[in-house]
């Protein structure tokens, strides 16, 4: 019986750079998103196509979302907030393709898969959380001044010193509870289907493969919107959120 | 330590994740967002444009007709003026004629008035010398067996002056 390891497995080393089954679905993700990139560029006409309609829809729904939220930083917070949810969506419903997790190299502790789902892989989403943790501070910095923003953080007030300080915790919670959020989710999913299809190979698994597409949609939308609302907080000069 | 290695962080493939996804950004952002909102862009442009031309259409529309109508009303204007204008020329120039020819008709009639009563002097006065010369005659025959010829010319003349002096 396969077991799923909490780690991504290594297929093979480049020198000491270890590549893992979650790596190779990244890439064929990278590969999805660049062809998507080639064939919008290649066919983009005032008059859109089927493609174009789907994309501009998208992305006018997320960036609307966007100015929703942050109205004066929406151009550059959107970027992010899209590509996350892209990106991590991409990765997550990849993985429900027949052949990951399930094609792969005998080994003796059982088959080491050549495609694992990029989320559950804790490089993968501890990468995405570090990227958003720091793109919102520069984000920040970029929008209200360096001052302003710090300011949120340090005070001659011990209240909001206190505040602050606690302030500072919660970026490295937020990386930390962003990264196992998505990590948490995706590799959960991995295991029940994984055990589910060693059980029952037909039928039983379809409800939690249907759940799987609903948890790789919701989790892709919840990273990218926490990333969202936290850009358009930091973006927020300190006065116009109301005094503590 | 530990923790992270049963989880297998491993710092090589978090940063090929972080340079991996930096690429992926920068390549949306620059061909896929970049142009897409290019595009919104240019048709919400054009559709502002076609909706802004249509509502000067209509507004060009409306004056145009404004400016027909007020056009037609100084037209009519115009054509009842010229056409009362007509009216009253006619009827002055009407007049005008009426009067010429009725002091023509006047005219002639005291024209042929006055030829008829010069033409009736001169046919009397022809008539009174044709009757003279006829009564001369006349008195010349019925004389011609008993006066002799002296007497005759003598009553003839004397005919003559009468008759003269009566014309």
């Amino acid at each position: 019986m396969a077991m799923v390891e909490l780690a991504a497995e290594t297929l093979f080393r480049i020198g000491s750079f270890p590549v893992t089954n979650t790596l190779t679905e990244i890439v064929i993700v990278d590969a999805l998103i660049i062809a998507g990139i080639v064939l919008l560029n290649k066919n983009i006409k005032k008059i859109p196509g089927a493609f174009q309609n789907l994309v501009e829809i998208v992305v006018d729904g997320f960036y609307g979302l966007t100015e929703s939220i942050s109205p004066k930083s929406a151009m550059s917070i959107f970027p992010y907030f899209m590509s996350l949810f892209v990106f991590i969506l991409l990765a997550n419903w990849l993985s429900l393709f027949p052949g990951f997790g399930t094609v792969g190299l005998k080994s003796k502790e059982g088959i080491i898969a050549f495609l694992r789902a990029g989320g559950s892989d804790i490089n993968f989403t501890l990468a995405l959380a570090i990227i958003a943790t720091i793109a919102t501070q520069v984000l920040a910095i970029k929008t209200i001044g360096i001052k302003h923003h710090l300011a949120r953080y340090f005070s001659f007030n011990p209240i909001f010193l206190f505040v602050g300080l606690l302030e500072i915790l919660s970026i490295f919670t937020n990386v930390v509870s962003l990264s196992f959020r998505l990590f948490g989710n995706i590799f959960a999913g991995d295991v029940v289907l994984t055990t589910i299809s060693q059980m029952f190979a037909f039928i039983l698994p379809l409800p939690f493969m249907a759940l799987e597409i609903i948890v790789g949609l919701v989790q892709a939308l919840v990273f990218a919107m926490l990333t969202m609302a936290f850009m358009a907080i930091l973006t927020t000069p300190h006065n116009e959120g109301g005094e503590h | 330590m530990n923790i992270l290695q049963e989880f297998g962080v491993n710092p090589l493939l978090l940063a090929a994740q972080i340079v991996n996804f930096l690429i992926i950004l920068y390549l949306l952002k620059r061909f896929a967002y970049k142009p897409i909102f290019k595009m919104l862009n240019d048709r919400k442009k054009t559709i502002a444009e076609g909706i802004k031309n249509a509502e000067e259409a209509a507004k060009a529309l409306e004056k145009a007709t404004e400016e027909e109508k007020k056009v037609l009303r100084k037209a009519q204007e115009e054509a009842q003026r010229i056409l009362s204008d007509a009216k009253n020329q006619a009827d002055a120039t009407m007049s005008e004629a009426r009067d010429t020819a009725r002091k023509q008709v006047e005219q002639m009639l005291d024209d042929a008035r006055a030829k008829i009563a010069e033409d009736t002097k001169a046919m009397e006065k022809q008539l009174a010398v044709s009757t003279a010369a006829m009564a001369v005659d006349l008195l010349k025959q019925s004389v011609k067996d008993i006066f002799t010829a002296k007497e005759q010319q003598e009553a003839v003349n004397k005919l003559s002056k009468k008759i003269s002096k009566k014309n």
